[in-house]
């Protein structure tokens, strides 16, 4: 078996890497991926301690899913060998805030497998993982500058945390705040990326942002219009009921047959903050949030229609407080228990750029 | 102008002409509004030559 899951619950970080490796007496993970409730204290360390031979990359987390079950309090884990990964290469960004320039990381990257256009020529077989330490609110211009210096896609999420928790992200023994692990994975079979965000147009209108302050994620104006007005209009509903509609009725840019969500936060000086910012001149529709499971599955089965190796799930956190207040926690993890698979509940979702309220799925074939 | 840009990026690969073309509507061009004969837009054409600058092409 080239990829396998794990769901530990331990007493702390130690005895949960001593079950992973006795779980994995057999099997030589390449590449150890692992969503580890923030309650655990040093995960990345007690795991490279497990592990030396391998590379590790992880984040905190909120709640985690290990194939048809949903925790919290515990660390799931997928660990690939060289059946399903011939090659990783991990990089970490620090001080993602202050919007380093990633061209020299990625040539870095690029060059450890041949140089981009080797890397280029296999594109079928090679795929970044991106995970962010969501403190740092920077995803959207990170996202936007890596996009810019590399055509590989890259699949993932930002971390969240327990109650009371610290949100962090890890690589090889380390653990770091404001700060974004990379990863490109040299597949042996390929891969597959879905996003799938249960949410659909509610209005054809048009609505184009004429004034917004993208760093700090505040939205202004609609066609030189209150972005709240405008919203509101367009909804049908007074202006003091609009924080109402705030999670029902997101905000998406359609690129195409594609949707990328961006979700309200609050009226905050003169506008509404958002979890994403907005460039100025970015058309948008508002949208309806649907039905996550009956979508969820519709995306997976279109997507998936073959047994892959492993499946990595990076579901918004939203998403996550939906189905359990919707008590649907047991059918959506079914579709996933269909493969092996790991995930863990997001702040914020990325591929091609960062988004809100969306899954956002890696499928190693 | 638009498609020069995605064209000359993608280099005939499909995955990445609608990966460029997903990042520039997420850069805040709606890529699918303007065609050959939409009038020009100063303003638009100056952010499409930003990015074409930004990905190392020339339009």
């Amino acid at each position: 078996m080239a990829i396998k899951t794990l769901s530990i619950k331990g007493t702390d970080s130690r005895d949960v890497a001593r079950q992973a490796r006795e779980a994995l007496a057999d099997f030589q993970p390449k590449l150890i991926l692992f969503f580890a409730s923030s309650d655990y204290a040093g995960p990345e360390a007690a795991l490279r301690e497990a592990f030396p031979d391998s590379e590790i990359i992880g984040s905190s987390s909120h709640s985690e899913y290990c194939d048809a079950a949903y925790t919290s309090g515990s660390v799931s884990i997928m660990a690939m060998d060289a059946g399903s990964v011939e090659d990783v290469y991990v990089q970490v960004v620090e001080n993602i805030g202050a919007e380093p320039d990633l061209r020299g990381v990625l040539d870095g990257m690029h060059d450890h497998f041949g140089g981009v256009d080797q890397v280029l020529a296999d594109y079928d077989r090679y795929v970044g993982v991106v995970l962010f330490e969501s403190s740092a609110k920077a995803e959207e211009v990170f996202m936007d500058r890596l996009g810019t210096v590399t055509d590989l896609l890259f699949v993932g999420g930002s971390s969240s945390a327990a109650e009371g928790g610290q949100s962090l992200v890890y690589a090889n023994g380390r653990s770091y705040t404001g700060a974004a692990v990379l990863a490109i994975l040299k597949t042996v079979n390929g891969y597959g990326v879905l996003k799938t965000q249960s949410a659909h147009i509610f209005s054809e209108c048009k609505l184009t942002v004429t004034k917004s302050d993208l760093r700090n994620r505040i939205l202004y104006e609609f066609d030189h219009r209150p972005c709240g007005e405008v919203y509101a209009e367009v909804l049908g509903i007074g202006q003091d009921e609009i924080q109402n509609y705030f999670v029902c009725n997101p905000l998406g840019v359609v690129a195409g047959d594609e949707i990328f969500v961006r979700t309200f936060n609050q009226i905050q000086n003169g506008g509404i903050t958002l979890h994403c910012g907005l460039p100025e001149g970015t058309e948008i529709n508002v949208l309806k949030i649907g039905n996550i499971v009956d979508d969820t599955r519709k995306a997976l089965d279109e997507a998936i229609p073959y047994q892959p190796a492993g499946v990595i799930n990076f579901n918004c956190l939203y998403r996550t407080l939906e189905i359990l207040n919707e008590n649907q926690v047991e059918p959506y993890c079914a579709l996933f228990g269909r493969y092996p698979s790991i995930g863990f509940s997001t702040n914020g979702e990325a591929f091609l750029g960062h988004i809100n309220e969306t899954s956002t799925i890696l499928v190693i074939k | 102008m638009i498609e020069q840009v995605i064209a000359q990026k993608a280099k005939g690969n499909v995955v990445i002409a609608n990966s460029v073309r997903t990042k520039m509507y997420l850069k805040g061009i709606a890529v699918d509004k303007y065609t050959a004969v939409s009038p020009d837009d100063p303003a638009v054409m100056q952010k499409v030559r930003e990015i074409a600058k930004e990905f190392g092409v020339v339009v």
